[in-house]
């Protein structure tokens, strides 16, 4: 039941690297809060300076009203569950999840109690006896949370937790993990690189791109208005498409020198349009915005991709159909933006235009 | 076995059994010598089998000692053999095994240069600094004492290497999870490191036994009291008998009894011994 | 070296690192440094007063034919020692990798003599090449070959040789037995599937992959008979006859312990510590690294 500020964070490494450029969020009580970012982004960097673990060169951290800059991570009250989750090898199941409640001088009778009610709620009381040599990386993973739920702290740190599990037990675990912060009302802080996690976890994300905030706000609103190309890209799979688009007196026109059927803000020579998969359609050549080459179609199941080549443009871009594709590869076809869900980028600062 | 070639293998075996032999048999003569009487060795003939006076050798030996060389009972030597062995391994383990936590666990200034300086401990057997060691020694009063004869072993560079490189292999997320749990330095070491460290440390301890009951020249420089003498060294005190040869049945007995207590530790433990043979070097 | 995530403390360590430090200063770096400051002094035959001499003492030892002398037997008897030590460890670490039945039953009978101390190694071989009561003296005796190391400087010295790898054989057996232990089999297979037999897949496969091996047990078995053969020489010939069998060690002691020509066995010192030093880091630089288990 706690809220955390973050001030002008700031992380500058002995050797001069400065990780962390100045971070100011306020993290709200029983919040799910996601980090999430490319490699070197910063982004475990912020998570390890909240838990203590990086020192903090500047700024402020409090979590409720105290300032814990210098504070022990063992006496901030938070609970970690780390990416290789960090079992003691030598400790039981039992006394990996009671020891920090051991050092904190609880009675055996309490740590018994909250070890129990942690296991139930994790369903692993059967291997509270075994080592973590002898469990599976899924029970591995429930006996990391274990020990980060029995203290009861105020906030939890997830450092990529679920990145070392097999595809269909990283989803199986994600699906726990929110029902179960859910339950226990807990602030929560989270890192990732999967942009996937990131989008169904967070009640609030965060997109880091060298050792800055890009933006703040809830999956939808990262979605719907990202307020950088470098956001817009990273949220959404497969990623949007950008493509440059030139204006002049006549109007504006695509690289391909065609002529756009809408309008553009204005005051800009150069626009990067932004469109996702699957707001593009696949139209008659009188509707057309675009007309495309098929080089490779990737059939999903329930979706395609088709990726098409367009004169003057290096890339490919991805339009996204329900069920088969109805088109071949090597074919020509023409393909309609929805207007709508239209997003126009500087192409110079990459941030939106509105 | 990549192909079946039984002449092959049966060569191997031969040649193992006849190079075991080869190894095996001084030991075996010298335990003929032990259980002789003294006019048996006198005979022009040299003994090939055990005779008959083993009891009484090695309870004349074990009890009363040499008189002639002033060699006291083997069984005081035998055990200020076993004191110097158990304190320089139990005394070299504790002191390098905290050593290489601070040098991997902490940052402070000059923890380097102390890095450097435990190194030059290799650089410095005790070989080539008789003299001025035995000064020190002699000034601080440690001649003819268990600490004199343990103490200025117990430096070592091997072990703290051993921990040290030990430490570096324990994932980071170890140290933070237990600060996470509120563990500081002394409880991380105690609760979760020294655990981590116990295959280390008991192979390291079959190594360092041995190494503390082979001592030689140390002992020979640091006790001239017959009563603090080491099965090892006092060998040599009955070999060198001025102008007469060395009553060889009881030599030979000390020399048995002398190699027993590490041999027996380096065939039981001896997966632990080869680990730690093979960990000290690396 | 050294973790990234670490314990902020500014007292701990140093009382960490006290015991070793305070150990390795009274007892390695003063009586190492007091050999240096000596080799450069020359003390009167009291012992009342001391001179510095810079190197004059160095300039002694290297004209003085005795010590050069001993230099030289140092050689011959360490790279006799190492080449005897590791070629016996080599075969039968092979033959023991060969065998599957009994391997670790044979393991047992060869590493043993690890613990059996130099000294009581010397004392064993002694007594087998005695003249009168040891079967290879005596044997040789019987046969008409004159044994007698009491007054054959050379014979002496092939009883300490013999004395000291004896007792270095099942050290090099185990690191080659490892070594070989670790080569894959998959190589080994491949190459018996191309048609190389035995002999020639350890001539073109097993021996190179061992160099390191080699190499590395080479400088270690170096230093073993340079240094820590004091006790097997010590306890049996006492450097006789005639000086026959002292090496460098042994020298040190007897100059200084015995003949109390403090100035030259200081210098002996310093001279053997180069010696140490240069293989130490000669070893760590270039061998530790490259030897694979």
């Amino acid at each position: 039941m706690s809220t955390v500020t973050l001030k002008d964070l700031k992380k500058t490494y002995a050797n001069g690297f400065q990780a962390i450029h100045g971070i100011d969020m306020e993290i709200r009580d029983g919040e799910f809060i996601v980090i999430v970012g490319p490699s070197g982004c910063g982004k475990s960097t912020l998570l390890r300076m909240i838990a203590g673990l990086e020192t903090i060169t500047d700024g402020e951290l409090m979590i409720d009203d105290r300032r814990v800059n210098q504070v022990e991570p063992g006496k901030r009250d938070i609970a970690m569950v780390f990416q290789n989750y960090a079992l003691y090898p030598h400790m039981s199941v039992y006394d990996n999840m009671a020891y920090g409640l051991k050092i904190r001088k609880k009675s055996t009778e309490e740590i018994a109690q909250q070890v129990n009610r942690a296991a139930d709620i994790l369903e692993i009381g059967a291997l509270l006896d075994r080592k973590p040599s002898q469990l599976s990386g899924g029970q591995r993973q429930r006996v990391a949370m274990g020990r980060a739920i029995v203290r009861d702290p105020k906030v939890f740190l997830f450092d990529e937790p679920l990145s070392n599990l097999d595809a269909k037990l990283r989803v199986q675990m994600r699906i726990e993990i929110r029902k179960l912060q859910r339950a226990l009302k807990t602030t929560a802080i989270y890192v990732t690189h999967d942009q996937v996690e990131a989008m169904t976890l967070a009640d609030r994300l965060i997109v880091m791109n060298g050792g800055l905030p890009e933006q703040i706000g809830s999956p939808m609103e990262l979605y719907d208005r990202p307020a950088t190309t470098f956001v817009a890209g990273f949220i959404g799979s497969p990623a949007m498409n950008f493509i440059p688009v030139r204006v002049d007196k006549k109007g504006a026109t695509f690289p391909s020198g065609q002529n756009l059927n809408f309008s553009v803000p204005s005051g800009h020579e150069n626009v990067l349009l932004g469109i996702r998969p699957e707001d593009i359609e696949i139209t008659t050549p009188d509707l057309a915005d675009l007309t495309l080459k098929v080089s490779v179609i990737e059939p999903l199941g329930a979706d395609s991709l088709i990726y098409g080549s367009c004169e003057g443009m290096k890339e490919d871009l991805v339009v996204r159909v329900r069920d088969k594709a109805t088109v071949q590869e090597e074919e020509t076809f023409s393909v309609r933006f929805n207007q709508q869900k239209l997003h126009y980028f500087d192409p110079t600062t990459n941030s939106r235009l509105p | 076995m990549v192909e079946n070639r039984p002449l092959l293998t049966f060569f191997s075996h031969l040649a193992l059994i006849i190079g075991i032999s080869f190894i095996a048999l001084p030991v075996w003569l010298a335990f003929v010598v032990s259980t002789q009487e003294a006019s048996a060795l006198f005979s022009g003939q040299v003994p090939l089998w055990p005779g008959e006076h083993f009891i009484e050798n090695y309870s004349s030996i074990l009890f009363e000692g040499e008189k002639n060389s002033g060699a006291p009972p083997i069984l005081l030597m035998i055990t200020n053999s076993l004191v110097m062995a158990i304190c320089v391994a139990v005394g070299k383990i504790t002191i390098s095994i905290i050593s290489a936590y601070a040098i991997v666990y902490f940052q402070f200034p000059f923890r380097q240069a102390i890095f450097w300086m435990i190194f030059m401990t290799l650089m410095l057997p005790v070989e080539v600094r008789i003299l001025p060691t035995f000064e020190v020694i002699a000034q601080l009063g440690m001649l003819n004492s268990y600490a004199g004869l343990t103490i200025p072993l117990i430096a070592s560079a091997t072990a703290t290497f051993l921990f040290r490189q030990f430490y570096m292999t324990i994932p980071d997320e170890m140290i933070e999870a237990a600060r996470m749990d509120g563990a500081g330095p002394i409880r991380f070491f105690i609760d979760i490191l020294l655990p981590l460290s116990r295959t280390n440390i008991a192979a390291l301890f079959v190594i360092l036994f041995i190494f503390g009951w082979n001592q030689y020249l140390w002992p020979l420089l640091v006790t001239t009291d017959a009563s603090y003498y080491t099965v090892v060294m006092g060998i040599q005190r009955m070999m060198a008998v001025p102008d007469s040869d060395p009553i060889w049945h009881y030599v030979m007995a000390t020399a048995i009894l002398g190699m027993i207590p590490p041999v027996i530790v380096v065939v039981t433990m001896q997966k632990l011994f080869v680990k730690g043979l093979i960990e000290t070097e690396k | 070296m050294q973790k990234q995530v670490r314990f902020d403390n500014k007292v701990l360590p140093y009382l960490l690192v006290a015991p070793q430090v305070l150990i390795t200063i009274i007892f390695f770096i003063w009586p190492a440094s007091q050999s240096v400051y000596q080799s450069f002094l020359v003390e009167d035959p009291f012992g009342l007063s001391s001179e510095f001499v810079w190197f004059a003492n160095f300039e002694e030892l290297f004209a003085d034919s005795t010590y050069l002398d001993a230099f030289g037997r140092t050689l011959l008897f360490s790279f006799s020692t190492a080449f005897l030590a590791i070629s016996m460890a080599l075969f039968l670490a092979i033959m023991a990798d060969r065998v599957i039945r009994g391997e670790t039953l044979y393991k047992t009978f060869l590493i043993w003599p690890y613990a059996v101390a130099p000294a009581l190694a010397g004392v064993l071989w002694f007594l087998m090449f005695n003249p009168t009561i040891g079967v290879i003296g005596f044997g040789l005796n019987a046969l008409g070959y004159e044994w007698n190391h009491y007054l054959n400087g050379w014979q002496a010295m092939v009883l300490v040789i013999v004395a000291s790898a004896w007792k270095q054989i099942s050290y090099n057996f185990i690191f080659f037995l490892a070594g070989l232990q670790s080569i894959p089999k998959p190589l080994i297979e491949a190459a018996a599937i191309d048609g190389a037999g035995p002999a020639h897949r350890f001539k073109t496969i097993i021996f190179p992959l061992l160099s390191p091996t080699t190499f590395f047990l080479l400088v270690v078995n170096l230093v073993y008979a340079f240094f820590e053969t004091f006790p097997v020489i010590h306890a049996t010939t006492q450097g006789g006859p005639a000086k026959a069998t002292e090496i460098l060690v042994y020298k040190v002691f007897n100059d200084g312990f015995i003949g109390l020509d403090l100035g030259g066995s200081a210098a002996q010192s310093v001279i053997l510590m180069i010696i140490v030093s240069g293989l130490t880091v000669f070893q760590f630089k270039y061998v530790e690294k490259k030897v694979t288990y």
